[in-house]
C-alpha cells in the first residue's frame, strides 16, 4: 500500500524533472551570459586582440631620391643592397658558421663568434648590412643551412662620380640620414616617406593574405637637380688638387659661378673626402671652406669700397690721391704699401693695390658709409645658398669701429668673409650692380612614373637680393680697374690671349695666435676673375689658406694661375665666344 | 512543387557558381598586379643599378685625360656658338675655342 503510494504519488517525479530544468537554465543562462559577453561587451577588445595575432604591420621602405647635376649626370643615386642576418638560436654550431662567414666577408672571426654566442636566444641578428653583390654572391655559394641565415633588401646609397663635390653633395648615412651638404638640406625631400602593408598571418607566423584596404603606397625620395656642372666641377677640383700639390697650404678653395643667375657651377674644397667610403678621413677634410671658412679678404675688398665710394659721390673717377712713396701717418699708427707709388688716379690705386690710396678713400667714406658699404655687397650675413654650416663672416657694426677701422676696413681687414660671400660679391659687380643670391639647387621632380611632371620648384629662387651700386658704376669698375688689374697690375698671371679677363688679386696677413698680431709668413692667398670684361658670363674664385712653399705668397702668385686656367676651360664648356676682335681692337 | 523547388535550387546554385568564378577572376588579377608591381620593383632596380654603372663608366673623372690627350674622339657641334641645352652632354667635349663663324661639320 506504501509503495505503492510513493510511487504512484503525483508528486514523485516533478522535483527531479523541475531540478533538470533548473539547471539546464542555468547552463543556458551562463552560456547565453558568456555569449553576450563575448559577441557584444568585450567584442571589440577580443577582435583587437585577434587582429593583432592575426595581423603585421610591413614597412614598405622609401627609395631615396637621387641628385643630378645640369646636364643630368648622376651624383647620387640609391641601389638595393642585401644585408646578411642570422638566426642565432637556431645555429648548431656557432664556431663553424662564423668561421665560414668571417672568411667570406673578410672579417674578424673572433668578435663574429662573440657576437653570435651573446646572442644566443635571439633570432636576429645583423652580420654585415648592405653587402656588395660580389659579397652576398660569396655567402650564397657556402650553402648555409636555410633555417639560419637570410639576406634582407636595404637600400644603398651611391655616388658615381667618386669624390667629386662630396662637400656640396654630403653623404647618407647607413641609416639612410643625410649629413652635410644637400644630402642633409634636402633630406625629407630626398628619403621621401615610407609606405606601409598589411599582411594576414596564419598561427604559424606565415603570411596567407595581403589586405589591400589598409595599404599605403611609399613616396619615394625626388630628384634634386644641382646648378653644379659636374664637368666643370672636375676642371675646379683639378687646378685645386695642382693648386695643393705645388704650394702645400692648409686648405683651398675654389668656386665658380655665373653672374646673371646666381648659379654655382662649381664649387670644390680641400682637403676633401670620398661619401662611398667615408672612413679614416681627416678630421678638416669635412669642411667646406668655400662656405664655413672666413679670413680676412685683403685686397680683394678693395673694389667694393671704391664702387660705394663712386656711386655716393664721395670720389670721383678722375680723382687722384697722394700715396706718400709708401708710406702714411693715419692717426696713430703708420700704414705702408708694398711697392712705395706717387700720385695714383682711382684705377692706379685698385690697380696697383695700394693700401695707403685705399685708407684716403675710407676718409673720405666714413665708418658709416664704409659699414653701408659692407652691407649693401653681403658681407656680414649669409648668402642664403642652400648649404648647411653657411657662415655669416664676421663684420661688427661701426659703433665698435675706431680710427684704425677707417684705415682697416677699406684694405680688407677688421672684416672676416667667406669665399662664397667674396665671389657672389664680385659677381655683383659684374652683374651691373645687382646682388643674386648663390643658388646650388635648380629645381627637384619627382621619382618615374611621374619624371616627365615638372612640378612646382620650391628652392627659394630670388632673382635679385639687392641693388649694390649702378650699372654705369660696375661696369666702369669692371672694363676699368679690374680689368687693368690683370692687363698691367698684380693679376697679371691670369691675363689670357683669347679673353678679356678682369680680377683682383688677394694677399692678407693672417693673425699670429702667438702674438696676436699680423703675421708677416702666414697668408692668406686669393684672386677674383671673371670674363669677358665687356659682358661677364663667369665669374671664379679661388682662396689659398696658408700656402707654405716658398717665401713670397702673393694672391698674382698663388692664386691666379690656377683662377685663369679653370676661368678659360669654364668659357671654353660655356661656349662662349673668344674676344678675340676686342682684345685686338684694345691692344691697338 | 518540385519544379519550383528544383528550379530554385539550381538558381542557387548558379549564383554561387557565378560568385566562386568571378572570385577566381578577381584573384587573379590581384595576382598578376601585385606580380606587376614586384617586376616594376625588380625593373627599377635593375635600371637603377646599369644606371650606376653607366654614370661609372662614363664619368668625367675617367674621360678628362683620354679626351685632353686627343686618344678620345671628340664630337664638335656644328653651330659653335650655341646656347641651347646639350642634348647628350657626355659626349658634347670641347677643346677648341669657340667663334663667331660656324665651323663645317668633321669628316666621317
Amino acid at each position: 500500500m506504501t509503495s505503492n503510494r510513493l510511487t504512484t504519488s503525483p508528486y514523485a517525479g516533478k522535483w527531479r524533472s523541475r531540478l533538470t530544468i533548473c539547471l539546464l537554465t542555468a547552463v543556458w543562462i551562463v552560456l547565453s551570459g558568456r555569449l553576450v559577453f563575448l559577441q557584444w561587451i568585450g567584442s571589440a577588445q577580443l577582435a583587437e586582440k585577434a587582429n593583432r595575432q592575426r595581423t603585421y604591420l610591413q614597412t614598405i621602405s622609401a627609395r631615396p631620391g637621387d641628385i643630378i647635376d645640369r646636364d643630368g649626370r648622376l651624383l647620387a643615386t640609391t641601389v638595393n643592397a642585401r644585408s646578411l642576418y642570422v638566426v642565432p638560436e637556431r645555429i648548431a654550431d656557432p664556431e663553424q658558421i662564423a668561421t665560414e662567414l668571417a672568411e667570406a666577408l673578410n672579417a674578424d672571426r673572433q668578435s663574429l663568434l662573440d657576437r653570435i654566442l651573446t646572442h644566443r636566444s635571439k633570432r636576429f641578428l645583423w652580420i654585415k648590412r648592405r653587402l656588395e653583390e660580389s659579397e652576398a654572391a660569396v655567402v650564397r655559394a657556402l650553402n648555409l643551412p636555410p633555417q639560419v641565415w637570410g639576406f634582407r633588401k636595404e637600400y644603398l646609397r651611391r655616388y658615381p662620380q667618386g669624390s667629386l663635390a662630396s662637400h656640396v653633395i654630403g653623404l647618407r648615412d647607413i641609416d639612410g640620414v643625410g649629413h652635410g651638404g644637400i644630402e642633409e638640406r634636402y633630406d625629407e625631400l630626398i628619403r621621401g616617406r615610407d609606405g606601409r602593408r598589411v599582411l594576414v598571418r596564419d598561427a604559424r607566423g606565415r603570411v596567407i593574405d595581403v589586405n589591400d584596404d589598409h595599404d599605403e603606397l611609399p613616396h619615394h625620395g625626388r630628384t634634386v637637380v644641382l646648378t653644379l656642372s659636374a664637368v666643370i666641377q672636375l676642371y675646379a677640383e683639378r687646378e685645386l688638387d695642382a693648386v695643393m700639390t705645388q704650394w702645400q697650404p692648409r686648405t683651398a678653395c675654389a668656386i665658380v659661378l655665373e653672374p646673371r643667375t646666381g648659379d654655382v657651377l662649381a664649387m670644390a674644397s680641400r682637403p676633401t673626402f670620398d661619401p662611398n667610403q667615408p672612413v679614416n678621413v681627416a678630421h678638416n677634410a669635412w669642411t667646406n671652406t668655400a662656405i664655413a671658412s672666413m679670413y680676412e679678404p685683403g685686397s680683394t675688398f678693395k673694389p667694393f669700397i671704391v664702387a660705394w665710394a663712386l656711386e655716393t659721390g664721395r670720389i670721383r673717377p678722375t680723382d687722384r690721391f697722394d700715396c706718400e712713396q709708401g708710406a702714411y701717418k693715419m692717426g696713430g699708427r703708420v700704414l705702408h704699401d708694398d711697392h712705395p707709388q706717387g700720385w695714383l688716379d682711382i684705377s692706379g690705386i685698385l690697380v696697383k693695390s695700394s693700401n695707403i690710396g685705399m685708407a684716403k678713400i675710407g676718409e673720405r667714406l666714413g665708418n658709416e658709409e664704409l659699414f653701408n658699404a659692407a652691407i649693401a655687397f653681403g658681407f656680414g650675413r649669409k648668402t642664403g645658398c642652400e648649404l648647411p654650416g653657411e657662415s655669416a663672416g664676421s663684420l661688427r657694426p661701426p659703433d665698435s669701429w675706431n680710427s684704425y677701422s677707417t684705415g682697416s676696413i677699406p684694405m680688407g681687414q677688421e672684416i672676416a668673409v667667406t669665399p662664397l660671400q667674396l665671389l657672389t660679391a664680385f659677381a655683383a659687380l659684374s652683374n651691373n650692380g645687382r646682388l643674386m643670391t648663390p643658388q646650388l639647387v635648380s629645381k627637384h621632380i619627382a621619382p618615374p612614373p611621374f619624371d616627365d611632371v615638372e612640378l612646382t620648384n620650391t628652392s627659394s629662387r630670388e632673382t635679385v637680393v639687392s641693388r649694390t651700386v649702378s650699372p654705369a658704376t660696375a661696369r666702369w669698375i669692371v672694363e676699368g680697374p679690374l680689368r687693368d688689374a690683370v692687363r698691367v697690375g698684380t693679376g697679371q698671371a691670369a691675363e689670357l690671349s683669347d679673353y678679356l679677363v678682369f680680377g683682383k688679386t688677394g694677399t692678407a696677413q693672417k693673425i699670429d695666435p702667438a702674438t696676436g698680431t699680423y703675421s708677416s709668413e702666414h697668408h692668406v692667398s686669393s684672386f677674383v676673375c671673371g670674363a669677358p670684361a665687356n659682358n661677364p658670363s663667369v665669374v671664379v674664385a679661388i682662396v689659398v689658406d696658408d700656402p707654405s712653399v716658398g717665401r713670397t705668397h702673393y694672391g698674382g702668385q698663388v692664386a691666379a694661375p690656377a683662377a685663369s686656367r679653370l676661368l678659360r676651360k669654364v668659357l671654353i664648356h660655356q661656349r662662349v665666344p673668344a674676344d678675340g676682335e676686342p682684345l685686338r681692337a684694345a691692344q691697338r | 512543387m518540385f519544379f519550383r523547388f528544383g528550379s530554385a535550387l539550381v538558381l542557387i546554385v548558379l549564383i554561387s557558381l557565378a560568385g566562386v568564378a568571378v572570385e577566381k577572376r578577381n584573384l587573379e588579377l590581384r595576382r598578376r598586379v601585385i606580380h606587376q608591381h614586384f617586376q616594376t620593383d625588380v625593373l627599377r632596380d635593375v635600371h637603377a643599378r646599369l644606371r650606376l654603372e653607366t654614370e661609372q663608366l662614363g664619368a668625367p673623372v675617367r674621360m678628362l685625360d683620354s679626351i685632353e690627350s686627343g686618344e678620345l674622339a671628340v664630337r664638335q657641334p656644328e653651330q659653335t656658338v650655341d646656347t641651347s641645352p646639350r642634348r647628350v652632354p657626355l659626349l658634347e667635349w670641347r677643346r677648341a675655342i669657340p667663334t663667331n663663324q660656324p665651323t663645317a661639320a668633321p669628316s666621317q
